[in-house]
C-alpha cells in the first residue's frame, strides 16, 4: 500500500517536472530541432542566443521595461503596505482585496481594456504603455509581501524613537524601513520575474517595435522548432531558481500563514 | 493639527497604488464594458450605439455557443484531472517533515518559477508526432501509428493539467495541515482503518482546500491564452483565442469585449458559489 502511493506520487511528480526537464536537456543537444532525449553535447545554442542581435535586443528591452517597471512598483506598493499594516483605516479589507486585484484578473481581458484605453491616449505600442501596464500588474506582489514584514514588527518601536526627538524622515529611514527591508525585498525580486515573464498583455500592447523576450519565444515556437529557445529558457529557469526561490517560499508562507 | 495630519497620511501612502487602479484597471475596464455594447462593421470601424447584439450573438450563435461550452468543459475536465493528481502529492507533501518536505516542495515550486511559455514549449517537444511519447510508444510496440497529441484539445489538457497542478497542490497542502493530527489518532485509537479515515476525516477536513483549489484551477483553465495557443493552434477555439483574434486580428473590439465579459461574469459566478459552498460548511 504504502509502496504503491510512492510510486503513484514518483509518476505525478515525473509529469509535473517533465517539461522543464526536457526543455534543458534539449538546450544541450546537437541536432538541428529540439528532440528528447538529446544526441551528444553542446554549447552552441547559447552562443547562439548571445550573437543573435534580435534576441541580445529583446533581453535588452525586457531587462530596461522589467527594471522600470519594479522601481515603480516597489516605491508605489510599499507605501500601500505601510499604509494597510500600519495605520487603522476605514474600508481596510476592501482596499486591500481591491490593490491586490491585478493578480486575480484574467490577463486576457486586462489585456483588451488596456488596449482600449490606451489606443484612444496613444500609449499603445509605446514603452510608456508597457511600464504602466506591467507596474499595474505586479505592484500586488509588493504589496503582498511588503504588508506581511511591515504587520509584523512593533509599532512602539517607531513611537520610541519619535519620543527621542527622531523626525519622521529620520524615523523612516533608521526604524520602519530597515525593518520591512526583506518583505519589500523579496516581492521587488518577485515583481521582477513576474515583469519579465509577462506574455498575455504585452502580447496585446507591445506592437512589433518592442519585442520582449517571452513574445519573441511564443512567436518562435508557434512557426518554427530551434534547440535556441531551449537555451534561452534554460538561462531563465537558472536565473529565477537563483534568485527565485528564498524569496517564493516566503511569498507561501505569508499567503498560506 | 498633527492629529488631522496623522489621519490623513495613510491615504497619501496609498494615493499612488488607488490612482495607478483606477486609471489603468477600473477605468479601462469601464471603457470595455461601454465598447460591449458599441457595434462594429468592417470598414467603418466602432460605431458608437447602444444594443446587446455582441452578447447575444456569443451566447446564441451555434459556433460561438460551441466555444463558450468547450472552454467550460476543458476547464472541468483539467480542474477533475488537477484534483485527482493533486491530493496524492499534497497528501504526501502535508505528511512529510524536514528535508523530505523541503524538496517535495521544491519540486512543486521550481514549475511555478518557470514561465507558462517554457513549459508549454517543453509539452510541445514532448507531444510531437515524432517527440517522446510517440517515438517510445512506437519502440515498445505500444501502438502502431503515432498518437495525435497535438492541435487538439487531449494535448491542451495534457500541458494545461500539468501547468495549473501546483496551485491545486499548494492549496490542498494549506487544508490539509489545518487538520488537527490528534483526529487521526483518535480515529485509529477507536478502530478506524485507512479508507475509513480518508473518507471520514481527511477528505471532509480538507474541503475548503479542494473548494478553493478548484476554483483557482478552473478560472486559470477558463482564461489560459498561451498553452492552448501554442498546443492547438487554431484548431481548438477557447474563449480567450477569441478575445484575442478579435483584438488583434478582426479588430471588432465591441465584440472581444462581449466575450470578455461573459468570461468574467462566468468566474464571478463561480466564486460566488463557491463561497457560498464554504459559508454554509461552516455554519452547519
Amino acid at each position: 500500500m504504502k509502496g504503491a502511493f510512492r510510486l503513484v506520487n514518483g509518476v505525478i511528480l515525473l509529469y509535473l517536472l517533465a517539461p522543464i526537464v526536457v526543455v534543458i536537456a534539449t538546450a544541450f543537444g546537437t541536432s538541428a530541432y529540439p528532440i528528447f532525449p538529446p544526441q551528444g553535447f553542446t554549447l552552441k545554442w547559447f552562443v547562439h542566443f548571445w550573437s543573435t542581435p534580435e534576441l541580445r535586443d529583446s533581453l535588452r528591452i525586457s531587462a530596461m521595461l522589467s527594471l522600470t517597471s519594479t522601481t515603480l512598483a516597489t516605491i508605489i506598493g510599499t507605501g500601500s503596505a505601510l499604509a494597510l499594516a500600519r495605520h487603522g483605516i476605514r474600508g481596510k479589507s476592501a482596499i486591500s482585496t481591491m490593490l491586490l486585484s491585478p493578480i486575480l484578473f484574467p490577463a486576457i481581458v486586462l489585456a483588451l481594456a488596456l488596449l482600449v484605453a490606451f489606443q484612444r491616449i496613444g500609449l499603445a505600442q509605446t514603452f510608456t504603455g508597457l511600464v504602466a501596464a506591467h507596474t499595474l500588474v505586479i505592484t500586488p506582489f509588493v504589496v503582498r509581501l511588503a504588508m506581511a514584514s511591515a504587520a509584523e514588527f512593533d509599532p512602539s518601536l517607531e513611537e520610541a524613537a519619535q519620543n527621542l526627538g527622531a523626525s519622521w524622515q529620520r524615523t523612516f529611514f533608521r526604524i520602519t524601513l530597515p525593518l520591512i527591508l526583506p518583505g519589500i525585498l523579496a516581492g521587488a525580486v518577485f515583481a521582477f520575474i513576474m515583469s519579465f515573464d509577462e506574455l498575455v498583455v504585452t502580447l496585446l500592447l507591445a506592437g512589433p517595435a518592442l519585442q520582449t523576450l517571452p513574445i519573441r519565444i511564443f512567436n518562435y515556437v508557434q512557426y518554427s522548432s530551434d534547440p535556441t529557445i531551449s537555451a534561452i529558457s534554460t538561462c531563465l529557469i537558472v536565473a529565477w531558481l537563483a534568485i527565485g526561490i528564498p524569496v517564493y517560499t516566503r511569498f507561501l508562507s505569508v499567503r498560506h500563514s | 493639527m498633527r492629529e488631522r495630519g496623522e489621519a490623513l497620511k495613510p491615504w497619501f501612502l496609498l494615493g499612488p497604488n488607488l490612482v495607478l487602479i483606477g486609471l489603468l484597471m477600473l477605468g479601462p475596464l469601464l471603457l470595455l464594458a461601454r465598447i460591449s455594447f458599441d457595434a462594429y462593421e468592417a470598414g467603418s470601424g466602432i460605431i458608437d450605439t447602444w444594443q446587446i447584439s455582441n452578447y447575444t450573438k456569443f451566447l446564441f450563435d451555434p459556433f460561438y455557443r460551441e466555444v463558450l461550452w468547450g472552454t467550460l468543459l476543458l476547464g472541468a475536465e483539467v480542474t477533475a484531472l488537477c484534483l485527482v493528481l493533486g491530493f496524492p502529492l499534497a497528501y504526501a507533501l502535508s505528511r512529510s517533515r524536514g528535508l523530505k518536505r523541503s524538496l517535495l516542495y521544491f519540486c512543486i515550486l521550481m514549475p511555478l518559477l518557470t514561465s507558462t511559455v517554457v513549459r508549454t514549449f517543453g509539452w510541445m517537444i514532448l507531444l510531437g508526432n515524432n517527440g517522446f511519447i510517440n517515438r517510445t510508444l512506437m519502440a515498445l510496440h505500444a501502438i502502431n501509428r503515432p498518437l495525435r497529441l497535438m492541435y487538439n484539445t487531449t494535448g491542451v489538457i495534457i500541458a494545461l493539467v500539468e501547468v495549473l497542478l501546483p496551485f491545486m497542490v499548494l492549496a490542498l497542502d494549506t487544508a490539509l495541515l489545518n487538520i488537527n493530527p490528534s483526529l487521526y489518532e483518535a480515529a485509529r485509537n477507536l478502530g478506524a482503518r485507512g479508507t475509513r479515515i480518508f473518507l471520514r476525516i481527511t477528505l471532509p477536513l480538507s474541503l475548503p482546500g479542494i473548494i478553493s483549489g478548484c476554483v483557482l484551477v478552473f478560472t486559470g483553465a477558463l482564461s489560459a491564452f498561451v498553452t492552448p495557443t501554442l498546443i492547438a493552434g487554431a484548431r481548438v477555439k477557447v474563449m480567450s483565442t477569441i478575445i484575442y483574434q478579435q483584438a488583434m486580428a478582426l479588430l471588432d473590439w465591441p465584440f472581444g469585449a462581449a466575450v470578455a465579459f461573459i468570461m468574467l461574469a462566468v468566474i464571478l459566478i463561480l466564486m460566488v458559489a463557491s463561497l457560498t459552498l464554504t459559508e454554509r460548511r461552516r455554519t452547519a
